[in-house]
């Protein structure tokens, strides 16, 4: 059967033809083999234009399109949209970005972008015909259950939001600790292993002492940060240092300090130095500061190397400083010890003056949060990447900043980085609220552009398993490669590297980019 | 040949490299209109097949363009892109092709200034190289 294309030049409302000939565009695609309709349009974005270029697509009953229109996040919705309602396959469509590729970035040589904008045109042609139709498959989920993993401030954040959009959410929590949340608690509890994709996953989780089962649709991993004991000559001095969390926990019951206080943002200041975000300074100034309220008679020291509050946080500094909170900053060399002469006194020499000081140190708190050691048995189970500093990495940051590289399991709080509690509930609110409508949807969809395995050509030799970051190729019964359509993201790093060319991305085939590039280098430049 | 324009052809991905382009055309640069795009999922996906065809079929510079190594949308994708960036080069000189007509860019997708500044890069290469010398036939 010979292709009905149909070709659509959108003038972007003037903008195009400021600069190129959509006339002799128009020429060129009437002219080309295949195509049965043309269309220039205004606005490919304006409804009424788009119903235009529909009526004629249904009535020439065209079966793949060529769009010059813009970056393809911008039309590509609605236009997908339309298309499959005149009964074209999403995939039969060949996008050009004329205005983002030749328009604007070459206002001043006209006739050059002409010819660019024409081989474009011819490329897409090419490139539309070797077009095949796909298919995307969606499944039921068999739950709406979200699970959490964590119930501190980010999972409990996480669990209202996702309630909140219909979930039903399950917290899974090391402790025996106690909290208001929606939904299913599960003290005592630890996730051990996981299978399954997006949508329908399946847990092992260890509750007490029993090992179980449980369903889920989607993950937020919110273990928070953990925390240790001082180390260093420190440590053999001061017995009593505590987290800062211990002492937002006692001022909650009233139990202020006696004497004074002094913050350190390292648990070891001599060792090696963490980074500026790993301190929680939002926290740190806040109890501080709420501290010299409640007693105003107390002596408030804070010791540090960096200090970077959050946004307008900053203007925390301004505030403690008002109500005679000291601030000593203090390098590598001059690290605060316990001073020789005094042994109830600390010495730090204040990096501003050069001098040597000594404060006396009757409560020492320390301020930074290091990374959870669960982290690495979650991240295990849940087969993620990890972060080089022990946090759970996520994956782009255009997939969401709350996302890991698995769709369907989510990260936030300080299990990504060490983050204040408003900025780890917001986090929490986000990866919740992102679990839950994808929840609610109840379907989750896959295939389209994957990539297969031609089996004859295959040799097992594992390289295709190896390099997946999602883990969709196995050797399956035949001793050779195969794909799981439900995992794969269609990114063709495998079919890149595959030594015996088995393995071909739907879309994206070799004959189809090779085609189109050396269409793009023929004719005038 | 004074007058010849020279051949550029990019192979970016649809992610950060393509994000990255169109932010640079809206936010008014100019580059060179030698430069042509070809999308692709992600430069995992470039094959050094795709790089060598399209030397053979004219280019003279060529260039990948992708998400940066620790912020790649697929992940490892980048990563891989580069390593067959580097075995085509190695294949280029092998053949007596100068293996600087071949270079890897890396962008995130709010890195406006780096597009033109790789396609200027890989213009400024071409300009000066010209065209690939055939064996023999005196093309």
């Amino acid at each position: 059967m010979k292709a009905k294309i149909q070709v659509v030049i959108c003038r972007c409302c003037s903008e195009v033809p400021a600069l190129l000939n959509t006339d002799r565009l128009a020429m060129l695609a009437t002219d080309a083999d295949m195509v049965v309709s043309v269309k220039s349009v205004d606005a490919v974005c304006d409804g009424k234009d788009l119903a235009g270029v529909m009526g004629e697509a249904k009535e020439k009953e065209v079966d793949r399109a060529v769009v010059l229109a813009c970056h393809k996040r911008d039309v590509a919705p609605a236009l997908l949209r339309a298309y499959k309602r005149a009964g074209v396959n999403e995939f039969m469509i060949k996008l050009v970005n004329l205005r983002e590729e030749v328009v604007l970035p070459h206002q001043a040589q006209p006739e050059r972008a002409q010819a660019k904008a024409e081989a474009m045109l011819r490329a897409a042609l090419v490139r539309s015909v070797m077009l095949q139709p796909r298919e995307r498959q969606t499944e039921e989920m068999r739950t709406n259950n979200v699970v959490i993993i964590g119930a501190g401030v980010s999972g409990q954040a996480a669990a209202r939001a996702a309630a909140k959009a219909g979930a039903h959410t399950v917290i899974l929590e090391k402790t025996g600790k106690t909290m208001k949340a929606p939904g299913v608690i599960l003290p005592h509890s630890q996730l051990i292993g996981a299978k399954g994709w997006t949508g329908n996953y399946t847990l092992t989780i260890r509750v007490g002492e029993k090992v179980e089962e449980l369903e889920a649709a989607a993950i937020i991993v919110a273990t928070g940060g953990g925390w240790t004991e001082l180390k260093g000559p420190l440590a053999k001095a001061v017995k009593d240092a505590v987290p800062l969390y211990k002492l937002h926990e006692r001022m909650e019951n009233n139990d202020l300090p006696k004497g004074p206080v002094v913050v350190v943002d390292t648990p070891d200041p001599a060792g090696k130095t963490l980074k500026v975000q790993d301190y929680a300074w939002d926290d740190t100034l806040e109890t501080v500061i709420e501290l010299k309220k409640r007693a105003p008679s107390t002596e408030a020291y804070v010791v540090f190397q960096e200090m970077r509050a959050f946004g307008l946080n900053e203007l925390a500094y301004k505030e403690a400083a008002d109500i005679g909170i000291r601030f000593i900053r203090y390098d590598k060399a001059g690290a605060p010890k316990v001073d020789p002469k005094a042994p109830a006194k600390l010495a730090v020499k204040d990096f501003a003056q050069g001098e040597v000081l000594s404060i006396p140190f009757g409560t020492l708190v320390f301020a930074s949060i290091p990374p959870n050691k669960d982290n690495e048995g979650i991240a295990d189970a849940l087969r993620i990447p990890m972060a080089f500093d022990g946090g759970i990495r996520r994956g782009s940051i255009q997939r969401g900043p709350v996302e890991t590289v698995r769709p369907g399991i989510y990260v936030c709080g300080s299990a990504l980085f060490p983050k204040s509690r408003e900025l780890a509930e917001r986090e929490g609110e986000m990866a919740g609220s992102m679990a839950g409508e994808f929840v609610k949807t109840g379907r989750t969809s896959y295939g389209g552009s994957v990539a297969e395995v031609e089996q004859e050509k295959c040799s097992a030799c594992l390289t295709c398993v190896r390099t997946c970051p999602y883990e969709a190729p196995f050797i399956g019964r035949a001793s050779k490669a195969e794909i799981r359509t439900e995992l794969c993201q269609g990114c063709g790093i495998c079919v890149g590297i595959c030594p015996s060319k088995a393995i071909e991305l739907h879309h994206y085939t070799d004959d189809q980019i090779m085609g189109e590039a050396r269409s793009l280098l023929g004719g005038d430049f | 040949m004074a007058d010849r324009k020279p051949k550029v052809i990019g192979f970016v991905c649809e992610r950060h490299g393509m994000e990255a382009a169109v932010l640079s055309a809206r936010s008014g640069k100019q580059h060179d209109a030698s430069v042509r795009l070809v999308e692709v999922p992600c430069t995992g996906r470039v094959d050094g097949i795709h790089l060598l065809k399209a030397f053979e079929d004219g280019a003279d510079a060529v260039f990948v363009f992708g998400c940066l190594e620790k912020n790649c949308y697929y992940d490892t994708g980048s990563i891989e892109g580069r390593k067959r960036v580097g075995y085509v080069k190695q294949m280029l000189e092998e053949a007596g092709i100068e293996k600087e007509r071949l270079e890897m860019f890396n962008a995130a997708s709010s890195n406006a200034w780096m597009f033109p500044k790789a396609v200027e890069k890989m213009v400024e290469v071409a300009k000066k190289l010209g065209p690939i010398e055939k064996g023999g036939d005196g093309q």
